[in-house]
């Protein structure tokens, strides 16, 4: 799993090998670091890390951690997304476009998803851009299938974002 | 070689010229000389038969000058014209027909038939009736070849089946029209879908009748194509999901931009999708070209992503094309 962790270490030298040590120690791999000196409270600054670890291996690195005076502020898994994007033209109204989330959410996870619709009608209702993000590639593939359906039976053209 | 050219517009021309050009490298390459010995257009046909010889300035100037070729063809149909004279190879470039593939399909299955080696940029019977033309040719020990088909100057075919032979490749993604990729690239500037098909129109790239460009028509024959050559599925111009550009709006452009993107009509290739459909793109994607040139991007096992681009059209660049297919099949025929 990849892991994001803010940890505060000693602000003495040697404290920040210190403190990375135990991510290799636990067969762990270093995608990141962000080595805050600027930011010191109590003598300890503040490190972002990102690293990517078999999850049954986080607690022996937070004791370790713990055992080195290592302090864990934050720590969270990242999960990575997958993000596509639609227009819609034709009658999509504003009423269309969130009943259209509505049942997009019932078959998909979204991690968010953000609509804008133009702020002018042509009579022919407005254009619509859905940004969204979603857990799983698959999830992706199925909200690609619901858009292209959906508008097709409201007789709206979707232009979908180009996935590789 | 005897070579017999049906469809002498534009690309006919454009061969015709060519092989006057690269004379001196044809007679270098091979001991046989390349002999045209028929040629057919809508109206007139020319055949060395003896009392009449095809000659490369006369033959063109010609044409250029009343339009016609030597002897007009009066009801003959361009296989009766075929059936008078010997050749072995044709070049089939007569207008596209994705209908019922029109005298260009009766071409080609007629030289097949025959014995006849065949190249064509005709993209109506290949999109059309592919793997009956394709099972045609290895029945009758020919060579069926058509990289001026798909792309013009753009490598395509013969990239993929030759060059990266031994990968998979997983997928193509590629702008197949010129005209549709300058009328969205015009739209990127703010212009309406109506002006900048205008606009292609002068500048001689839509016809006047631009339906069979910005309805995907086109574009859907060249994926039917590669679908088939490429991919080994045995698929028709009626099996491609197609949607034109001609409801994609200066808002929709608009609203794309806002998000750092552009509009391009994009073809699609791979194992479970046959699709051609205006879509979004990233400002920097490699697919995100401006203009009228053809651009496609092959994803491979191996490789990884390969992007080529060319002019998709224009007689220069499309008789390239079919030069090297003459290249090949001489190469074999000479071997």
């Amino acid at each position: 799993m990849l892991v994001n962790a803010d940890i505060y270490v000693k602000d003495i030298p040697g404290s920040l090998v210190r403190s990375l040590e135990p991510v290799s120690a636990v067969d762990g791999n270093i995608v990141g670091v962000v080595h805050n000196r600027e930011q010191v409270i109590d003598g300890m600054i503040s490190v972002n890390l990102t690293f990517n670890v078999e999850s049954d291996k986080l607690e022996t690195l937070k004791s370790i951690w713990k055992s080195r005076d290592v302090v864990i502020a934050k720590m969270g898994s990242v999960t990575g997304t997958v993000p596509m994007d639609y227009i819609l033209i034709g009658n999509a109204d504003c009423a269309f476009t969130e009943n259209l989330m509505k049942k997009a959410a019932e078959t998909v996870a979204f991690s968010s998803y953000e609509i804008n619709t133009s702020s002018q009608t042509d009579g022919e209702g407005r254009t619509v851009r859905i940004s969204a993000k979603l857990e799983t590639k698959e999830d992706a593939k199925k909200l690609d299938a619901f858009m292209v359906d959906s508008c097709e039976k409201n007789k709206l053209t979707c232009i979908r974002g180009l996935t590789a | 070689m005897r070579v017999f050219i049906s469809g002498f517009g534009n690309i006919g021309r454009g061969f015709f010229e060519t092989l006057i050009i690269k004379d001196a490298y044809l007679k270098s390459r091979y001991d046989e000389l390349i002999t045209v010995v028929g040629i057919v257009d809508s109206k007139s046909y020319e055949i060395n038969d003896g009392t009449y010889k095809i000659c490369g300035f006369c033959t063109l100037g010609g044409k250029n000058n009343t339009g016609k070729l030597h002897t007009d063809r009066n009801g003959l149909s361009c296989t009766e014209i075929m059936d008078m004279v010997d050749f072995d190879l044709l070049i089939e470039a007569s207008p596209t027909n994705i209908t019922d593939g029109g005298e260009g399909l009766k071409n080609i299955r007629h030289a097949l038939r025959k014995g006849k080696d065949v190249i064509t940029v005709n993209k109506g019977p290949l999109a059309l009736a592919y793997s009956e033309l394709d099972e045609l040719a290895k029945e009758n020990g020919c060579y069926l070849r058509f990289e001026g088909s798909v792309g013009g100057g753009m490598p395509m075919i013969n990239l993929c089946n030759e060059a990266l032979v031994g990968q998979r490749i997983n997928s193509i993604q590629g702008i197949f029209n010129g005209t549709c990729n300058l009328i969205l690239s015009r739209m990127d500037s703010g212009i309406p879908f109506e002006q900048a098909l205008r606009e292609a129109q002068q500048l001689g790239y839509a016809e006047t009748d631009p339906t069979y460009d910005i309805k995907g028509i086109d574009s859907a024959c060249k994926v039917a194509i590669l679908a088939n050559s490429i991919f080994k599925r045995k698929v028709s111009f009626s099996d491609v999901s197609v949607t034109g550009i001609d409801t994609v709006t200066a808002e929709a452009v608009e609203m794309a931009a806002e998000k750092g993107m552009v509009i391009r009509h994009i073809g699609e290739i791979s194992k479970d999708r046959l699709e051609v459909a205006p879509r979004l793109i990233p400002k920097n994607h490699p697919l995100s070209v401006p203009g009228s040139l053809n651009k496609a991007q092959i994803l491979t096992d191996m490789a990884g992503p390969i992007t080529v681009s060319g002019r998709g059209a224009g007689k220069g660049e499309t008789a390239s094309a079919i030069l090297s297919d003459l290249i090949w099949i001489m190469d074999r025929r000479n071997a």
